[in-house]
């Protein structure tokens, strides 16, 4: 009886403890996690599977995305939105224009062509704007006439900004290569245009536990840098 | 059997104790009752869950919710921020969350229209989130214009007269039915149409007008359409440059459409008209989400109408 008090005793305590530390991940500042090696290391063990279990699927098992999907490559350090763990942690809750009220959902690629904004001939030239500025090769007179329309008619620069490097406030991704979410080949580059684009990611809030996501977003915002030093390894 | 003169005796003290004791319990469940009533608080639980920064009325504010909203405040990362600042910031959601309770509490939403349109909007766009989202793919698109082609086609445009041969008083069927025959076959011999009115005493019927005149310019098929009814509208759509429907009564005399002009509408190529056949999918696709979501609600929903607008 006492061997079997003393173990339940140690199972109890040990339970206590963990249930202690899990508090702790869900409650601390994300950055004060971020400098704190165990508490970070239990957060992205649970995070990795996590991750296996719920994003792969769309995101590639080694973050690598999908240009079909236009799902992110989560392991280059280059995001759409803010990488700061607060932010970061919002898009895992709350998705991106998931339908969830709180979803990141201030813009959207709009159809430019299909909605009769710009013509098939302008896209075409915007194409060959953004080629030059990949650091492609391109036609010098389409792309100068679509930088005029990547900075009037388009209204590209009101979300990609003027030098096209992107705002992740807007989740308006760079579009000066060599990162493309959808491919930056010219016929891909124009069916954006034609038909815009409206990628999703679901909000999870309700289908995971905080410390689930707490655990989740440790995982992503620390997997570039993990990643980084992997290929330097 | 024991006789009740052989039962113990209770002394009276103990029985004056009871009652105290049981009045004093009644006393104090009242009091916490009325407390609990009149003051309002809500219910109190432990604590404040680990994913919560505070809880509203047993409501929680997320952390997450609150560090974001810090951050998009001061524009500052939220480790940056100050204890005053985190402090500020959460006494707003606090005040927002309490005006929200309130808000529900008044059954905001029965009466006030900005409430309800907003909750009304929002509803609406949740329901129609995934389908506003969605991008038709190029399977879709041709299959629904497969199935819609009569919709793509550009604007067909008529210029045509409706001369009435008068049913008055010294006219009768038999002489205006001969008048409208002659002249139909004058104009169909190219004569003009104002001589031939004049030679057969037609008018115009004021069918067609534009600005208080007889409209001798082009008009929209759709305009035509809304115009005249659906009999006299097949009549004259197949019509060509010159020709003549048959005559049709009516009750001011018997009319004669002439076609003038026919610019038949022009079917559109898929090129042509995807743009259309995008917008079409999409919108029918959202109208078919919102039907489905009236009819789920209305289904759940115990409606009752006045009998004098029962279907």
């Amino acid at each position: 009886v006492a061997i079997a008090l003393a173990l339940i005793t140690i199972a109890g305590a040990y339970a206590w403890r963990e249930h202690g530390i899990d508090l702790r991940l869900v409650r601390t500042d994300p950055a004060r996690i971020l400098s704190d090696a165990k508490l970070l290391a239990r957060a992205v063990d649970h995070g990795r599977s996590l991750y296996g279990e719920h994003c792969a699927t769309c995101h590639g098992a080694a973050l690598e995305g999908s240009s079909v999907r236009g799902t992110p490559n989560l392991g280059n350090n280059v995001w759409l939105y803010a990488s700061d763990p607060v932010n970061v942690e919002h898009t895992i809750l709350y998705g991106i224009r998931s339908g969830h009220p709180k979803a990141r959902n201030l813009t959207d690629m709009p159809a430019l062509v299909r909605s009769g904004q710009i013509s098939a001939d302008d896209a075409r030239d915007v194409v060959e704007f953004l080629e030059s500025l990949a650091g492609a090769r391109y036609d010098v007179p389409a792309a100068q006439r679509g930088r005029i329309v990547y900075n009037t008619t388009g209204n590209c620069f009101d979300c990609h900004a003027s030098d096209a490097r992107g705002v992740t406030d807007y989740g308006a991704p760079a579009l000066t290569g060599p990162t493309w979410l959808y491919g930056g080949d010219r016929q891909t580059l124009y069916e954006s245009i034609l038909n815009g684009r409206h990628g999703i990611c679901q909000a999870w809030i309700g289908k995971l536990t905080p410390l689930q996501v707490r655990s989740l977003m440790l995982y992503l915002v620390t997997a570039p840098r993990v990643a980084r030093s992997g290929a330097r390894g | 059997v024991t006789a009740p003169s052989e039962l113990p005796k209770v002394p009276k003290s103990a029985t004056r104790r009871s009652l105290v004791l049981a009045a004093s319990g009644a006393l104090i469940g009242l009091v916490i009752a009325g407390y609990g009533l009149f003051s309002t608080k809500g219910t109190r639980i432990g604590g404040v869950p680990p994913e919560a920064v505070a809880l509203v009325n047993l409501r929680p504010i997320l952390r997450s919710d609150f560090m974001t909203q810090t951050e998009a405040q001061f524009s500052l990362p939220f480790a940056q921020t100050s204890r005053e600042q985190r402090r500020k910031i959460l006494e707003d959601m606090i005040n927002e969350e309490l005006l929200m309770q309130r808000g529900l509490e008044m059954d905001l939403p029965s009466y006030d229209p900005d409430v309800r349109n907003a909750l009304v909007a929002g509803v609406e766009l949740e329901v129609t989130a995934e389908v506003v989202a969605k991008r038709p793919t190029a399977a879709e698109m041709h299959a629904y214009y497969e199935s819609h082609r009569s919709r793509y086609s550009s604007n067909g445009s008529m210029q045509l007269r409706d001369l009435v041969a008068k049913l008055d008083g010294s006219g009768t069927l038999d002489s205006a039915r001969a008048a409208a025959r002659s002249a139909a076959a004058d104009l169909r011999a190219g004569q003009p149409v104002d001589t031939v009115m004049k030679r057969y005493g037609l008018v115009d019927s004021g069918r067609f007008m534009t600005a208080g005149h007889t409209d001798l310019g082009d008009i929209f098929e759709f305009a035509v359409r809304a115009k005249v009814d659906d009999a006299l509208y097949d009549a004259l759509s197949p019509l060509k440059d010159g020709e003549i429907a048959k005559p049709v009564v009516e009750s001011d005399g018997l009319h004669l459409l002439l076609m003038v002009k026919h610019r038949f509408p022009t079917a559109q190529k898929f090129e042509q008209a995807s743009d259309g056949v995008w917008r079409d999918v999409k919108r029918e696709a959202e109208t078919r989400v919102r039907a489905v979501n009236i009819a789920y609600l209305r289904h759940r929903a115990d409606v009752v109408v006045a009998p004098d607008y029962a279907p």
